[in-house]
């Protein structure tokens, strides 16, 4: 039966719960905005990580810079699109 | 064909460890489509017009408990593929299907929330706001019922032929997709739920 419970999945799951119990605490805290951000972000981003090393196992085949190259890119083309957008529709004319 | 021993059965041949790395490279396809997803949310969260505002809007209990089994379910989905690693049918399947079945409840307290929004006039014409956030995670819904579909037939098919080079090739694909909506749900359960009740 414990060989069905790797430790490391395990700690990445109790880990993940107390990632976002941590994350929900801004609502309850009061926080100004930037603080509030900072913690979703910081949080958000390990969260991500975890899965994608503990649970997609990225980082176990020959190709795992392949595999970390394609995600980065990826993830560059989001934040240019989310914060590109943000500049031309909201910061870029006030 | 050619199997090699000494990989894991989903990467044994040179075929399925192509199908493992260009599931990888959709992956990425996927992280620009939500991007741009949340470009628009990022834009638009304060037009709400005559409409309500997240605040007004968002449960936090059906949200926290949308996230616990979400991440729940990630979490043996990985054991389902663990217990596939170590050729134990049984657990896997048992995984398996309870990953599909956290993923179905997820499901239900997303529809029953869409239906309260609509029933409290918060509808997709309603504002901008509301415009951008259905499709946002309707969009993200939907993965999660196409991913139940999917997970459900590699069930069917395990159960008829067994841990082949093929069935565990198709369970570690369908698992990273699996995880990857998890990771999808985070973003969205941040910047978008508690965000909007900070």
């Amino acid at each position: 039966m414990a060989r069905l419970f790797p430790v490391r999945h395990v700690m990445g799951y109790i880990f993940s719960l107390v990632l976002s119990l941590v994350a929900l605490g801004v609502v309850f805290w009061d926080l100004n905005v930037t603080a509030g951000l900072t913690i979703l972000t910081v949080c958000a981003v390990i969260q991500a990580s975890l899965q994608l090393v503990v649970f997609m196992h990225i980082g176990e085949t020959s190709n795992k810079r392949s595999l970390y190259l394609n995600i980065i890119l990826a993830v560059f083309v989001g934040v240019v699109t989310i914060f590109g957008t943000l500049f031309t529709m909201i910061w870029g004319f006030r | 064909m050619k199997i090699n021993d000494t990989l894991p059965l989903e990467y044994s041949t040179e075929e399925n460890s192509n199908k493992v790395f260009g599931f990888w490279i959709f992956l990425g396809a996927e992280i620009a489509l939500f991007s741009t997803l949340f470009a628009v949310y990022f834009t638009l969260w304060n037009r709400t017009g005559s409409g309500p505002s997240g605040s007004e809007l968002f449960e936090l209990n059906g949200v926290l408990w949308e996230t616990f089994l979400l991440l729940t379910s990630s979490f043996t989905c990985g054991l389902a593929i663990h217990a596939m690693r170590l050729n134990l049918k049984k657990p896997m399947m048992i995984f398996f299907g309870l990953t599909l079945l956290m993923g179905l409840g997820f499901l239900g307290i997303e529809i029953s929330e869409f239906v309260t929004y609509v029933q409290d006039g918060a509808t997709l014409q309603t504002s901008a706001f509301l415009s951008s956030l259905f499709v946002l995670l309707g969009t993200h819904g939907l993965h999660v019922s196409m991913g139940f579909l999917w997970g459900a037939g590699i069930m069917l098919q395990i159960k008829r032929h067994g841990i082949t080079p093929e069935t565990a090739n198709k369970s570690f694909i369908f698992s990273l997709y699996w995880h990857f909506l998890d990771v999808v749900w985070i973003f969205i359960f941040s910047f978008v739920y508690l965000k909007g009740l900070m």
